[in-house]
């Protein structure tokens, strides 16, 4: 059985497992009422018991912070392109990019909503919002690192800027472009969330983050923290997803690359 | 072209004119008053050479002596503050070896080979027939299908000496390319090169710090002296080709590097001083 | 460490560990305790000794709070041997758990959120009733013309609060089927931007800044369609009613003789409100006071203000549970005229 005991994802489910199993004893005894701190039981129940609302809400959810992903990542990379050509260029607009990571989204928020309206396009500008500046600025950051030995080569041997764009620096900077992408992805479901308090049109029940406010109006605290372990899961996933992408196309890359 | 007469032992030959060696595929390189510097101090100043078409060249000296320049400022990678580089006709089939293989790690090894002929344009059924010959030549005809992380050190350096032959260059500038590497694999590597060179009979300079190195594959070694004093040394290699194993311990082979040393010595004392280099021809 | 701990080193820890475990229940208690109940007054001293009490607001000082100020402006607290300690709240302020956490020993919430509450098993205690009349309505632009508030729902935008109790209500009576539902923010640009918005709104605020900014603005009172919980209810935990019945019924007289004087003369409270939210200009504290005097007053008497009735209570309740928002009904439990 060695090979159940090395598998990666037991040491983190065990520790779940436990503290769970843990927290429950505790709170067991504890004379915590349930809408202060529910007990993982009352949360699980209520995973069960509502998982219709919660499976519809975080496939709405899903929906936008993926859009919203897909925006990040066309967009940033654009731009981080872009910025790598021309220093002036990046002097002059690099500021506007770290403007994105710098603005609070809940000031921003409502103004977008006054622009673009209410519904699954401003959850999304939102969400695009929140993550665009990690890919920007580790793609730009890796677009800029290239081997100099190598851009001497292209040099050597006449090739245009484009040329050594496309088939040198690109395809170099994809390991700190899958950086910036871990990262933006769990900016993505939090900026979607967040989105949702906002501007979401939810006559058939909203995204997780709707369902988390109601639950909190209505006193549901089970509910709450159902919804919010759901949230937490979607992000886990994107993040594993994007582990993914990196270990299929990192495949002939360097070979000391560290698992996560 | 071995020398039959004393097999194991490099003899003393008149120095091999480049004409004989298929001189039609070297250009001659022609470097007037050459001047660089890096902020207030110049790494080489007033430099003149001469290198006829065909002739193997191996420039030697401690760090910081400028070679590395030199050879930048030739392959056009950078540009000269004072003086004048001439490449007899056109100096465009140029190749360049860096120190570490340069290969990029997501393309297979067949398309790092194809890589300068892919850069000029060249058909993809062509270019990559040209590479897998190259790849043959250096003994990785198997291995075109991998990638450079799947090789040693020594194969990627060999496979980045196929990529600048693929070009056919006529004037091949290599910059300590086999450094990094074992003793081993070095000397197998000198060997392979100078297997190049009588192949191709294109101009060679050669960056290396090796004495013994440069004495094995060179024609003639140039010595320079630190922060631009030029050089101090243009010593002759009369030994024969093709130069193998045993020669390098021979005693014609170690007369050389004796010279070598030699010149070393005053230009240490030069560096503790503050007299200038004097240039010492045999 | 040793790698094989021997058997008794291994007991040891075992025991340890279940010692451990049996105090961590204490841990909440003591720790609620510490954040503690208010109200044990001084030790005998010789000097009238004030009972200290907070009451947590769940929004900005506002007119719908001008009774508990001019309770304490015009010494009504006081006279009652209280001192109050009166918090201003926020958007989505947990004033429930709050004072069921205990916190602190009363604050104010509405009769919907307060009959949910109980449902979850928090025994609340509604003890005086602020508005008599619900006061907020759904706001839409008047040059639509519309009649009735089923008029509203036939398309357009609706902009209501997650959660809110009534949104059930509407859908039911009326079908949400053509409108968009979106979360109301408290920012009344998006009303003044699309001319097909409906929105939440508090009688006196949402109205009264529209109109400022230049809009005309009409107001369907969901109290109209049977929807009347009472509102900015003061309420406490049935431990401090039984507690301290005594001190309850005081802070009830003051709360009283608060909204007497505030409706009679809204202005010096008005005025201390203000400067503790300068947001609201001075003009628009007038106006609200204005619009929401009969809405508290209710057509009781002086003496009568913030009484409830059982039957309110439980045509709410009933209601509430019609909507499957609450399970079971107790509507005498929920609160008390002391």
């Amino acid at each position: 059985m060695k090979g159940f005991r090395d598998a990666v994802w037991l040491p983190p489910l065990l520790s779940f497992l436990g503290l769970t199993l843990a927290l429950e004893v505790w709170l067991w005894f504890a004379d915590i009422p349930s809408y202060l701190l529910p007990r993982p039981a009352e949360v699980f129940t209520a995973l069960y018991t509502e998982g219709a609302d919660l499976t519809r809400a975080i496939l709405r959810t899903s929906l936008a912070a993926s859009t919203g992903l897909l925006v990040s990542v066309i967009i940033g990379v654009a731009a981080a392109i872009g910025l790598s050509i021309n220093d002036w260029l990046r002097r002059a607009f690099y500021p506007y990019a770290v403007f994105f990571q710098t603005v609070p989204i809940i000031a921003i928020a409502p103004l977008l909503v006054i622009w673009l309206g209410y519904g699954l396009k401003t959850i999304i500008a939102v969400s695009f919002i929140v993550s665009v500046f990690p890919i920007i600025a580790n793609t730009l950051s890796g677009l800029l690192s290239t081997d100099p030995a190598l851009r001497d080569l292209f040099r050597l041997h006449r090739a245009g800027t484009l040329t050594t764009l496309v088939k040198l620096r690109i395809p170099a900077a994809l390991p700190q472009f899958l950086t910036g992408l871990r990262i933006a992805s769990g900016l993505a479901v939090i900026g979607a969330i967040v989105g949702e308090f906002v501007a979401d049109d939810y006559r058939g029940g909203g995204g997780i983050g709707t369902v988390v406010m109601v639950a909190i109006k209505e006193l549901n605290t089970p509910k709450v923290f159902a919804a919010v372990f759901m949230a937490a899961l979607l992000g886990l996933v994107f993040f594993a997803l994007v582990n993914l992408l990196g270990r299929l196309t990192r495949r002939h890359w360097h070979i000391a690359e560290t698992r996560e | 072209m071995k020398n039959v007469a004393n097999p194991g032992e490099c003899s003393r030959s008149p120095i091999p004119s480049p004409a004989a060696v298929g001189a039609g595929n070297g250009v001659a390189v022609s470097l007037r008053g050459l001047g660089r510097r890096f902020g207030p101090t110049p790494v080489i100043a007033g430099l003149d050479l001469e290198i006829p078409a065909g002739q193997f060249l191996a420039l030697l000296g401690p760090s910081g002596c400028g070679k590395t320049t030199v050879l930048r400022l030739i392959a056009g990678l950078d540009v000269p503050d004072q003086g004048r580089i001439g490449l007899g006709e056109d100096g465009r089939a140029l190749a360049y070896v860096f120190q570490d293989p340069c290969l990029l790690p997501w393309r297979r090894v067949l398309d790092n080979v194809a890589l300068p002929l892919e850069l000029e344009g060249v058909p993809k059924a062509e270019r990559l027939s040209r590479a897998h010959d190259l790849l043959d030549t250096v003994g990785l005809g198997e291995a075109l299908d991998l990638y450079p992380d799947q090789l040693s050190g020594g194969m990627r350096m060999r496979v980045s000496l196929a990529r600048a032959l693929v070009t056919r260059p006529r004037l091949l500038l290599l910059d300590e390319p086999f450094a990094a590497l074992d003793e081993f694999t070095r000397q197998y590597l000198d060997e392979h090169l100078q297997g190049l060179f009588l192949d191709h009979g294109m101009t060679v300079v050669f960056v290396t710090h090796s004495m013994a190195e440069a004495v094995f594959l060179a024609d003639r070694v140039v010595m320079l002296a630190p922060r631009g004093a030029g050089v101090i040394l243009d010593h002759p290699v009369d030994l024969s080709r093709p130069r193998d194993g045993p020669c390098r311990v021979s005693t014609a082979f170690l007369a050389h590097i004796q010279r070598l040393s030699a010149a070393l010595i005053p230009s240490q004392e030069a560096l503790a001083g503050s007299g200038r280099a004097r240039i010492i021809e045999v | 460490m040793p790698i094989n701990p021997g058997r008794e080193i291994r007991l040891l820890r075992l025991l340890f560990t279940l010692l451990l475990l049996c105090f961590l229940p204490i841990l909440p208690p003591l720790m609620a305790g510490c954040s503690g109940e208010q109200g044990q007054g001084p030790a005998g001293a010789s000097a009238p000794v004030l009972q200290q009490t907070a009451l947590q607001l769940n929004w900005v000082p506002e007119p719908e709070f001008g009774g508990y100020y001019a309770a304490r402006e015009t010494g009504a607290f006081a006279a009652e041997g209280l001192e109050v300690d009166i918090r201003p709240g926020g958007a989505q302020s947990p004033v429930e758990q709050m004072v069921a956490a205990g916190q602190v020993e009363f604050g104010i919430t509405s009769a919907d959120s307060l009959l949910m509450a109980r449902d979850r098993g928090v025994d609340l205690v509604a003890i005086y009733a602020g508005y008599q009349s619900f006061p907020e309505g759904i706001m839409v632009h008047a040059s639509r013309g519309l009649k009735s508030l089923a008029e509203v729902f036939k398309g357009g935008t609706l902009a209501v609060i997650p959660g809110t109790p009534f949104l059930k209500l509407l859908d039911r009576e009326y079908g949400l089927g053509r409108m968009k539902v979106v979360p109301h923010d408290n920012n009344i640009a998006p009303f003044l931007q699309d001319p097909l918005m409906a929105q939440q709104c508090f009688v006196s605020s949402e109205p009264i800044v529209a109109r400022h900014a230049g809009a005309n603005p009409q107001v369907f009172m969901l109290s109209d369609i049977g929807f009347n919980p009472y509102t900015g209810v003061v309420f406490t935990r049935r431990q401090t009613l039984e507690a301290h019945p005594e001190r309850v019924r005081t802070l009830v007289r003051a709360v009283r003789r608060g909204w007497q004087a505030y409706l009679a003369d809204p202005e010096p409270a008005n005025r201390l409100m203000h400067t503790l939210n300068p947001t609201m200009a001075a003009t628009t504290f007038a106006e609200a006071s204005l619009i929401q005097a009969p809405l508290i007053r209710g057509g009781l008497a002086d003496d009568q203000l913030g009484t409830m009735t059982l039957e309110r209570w439980r045509n709410l309740a009933e209601l509430l549970q019609g909507l499957g928002i609450i399970q079971g009904i107790d509507p005498d439990q929920a609160f008390v005229n002391p």
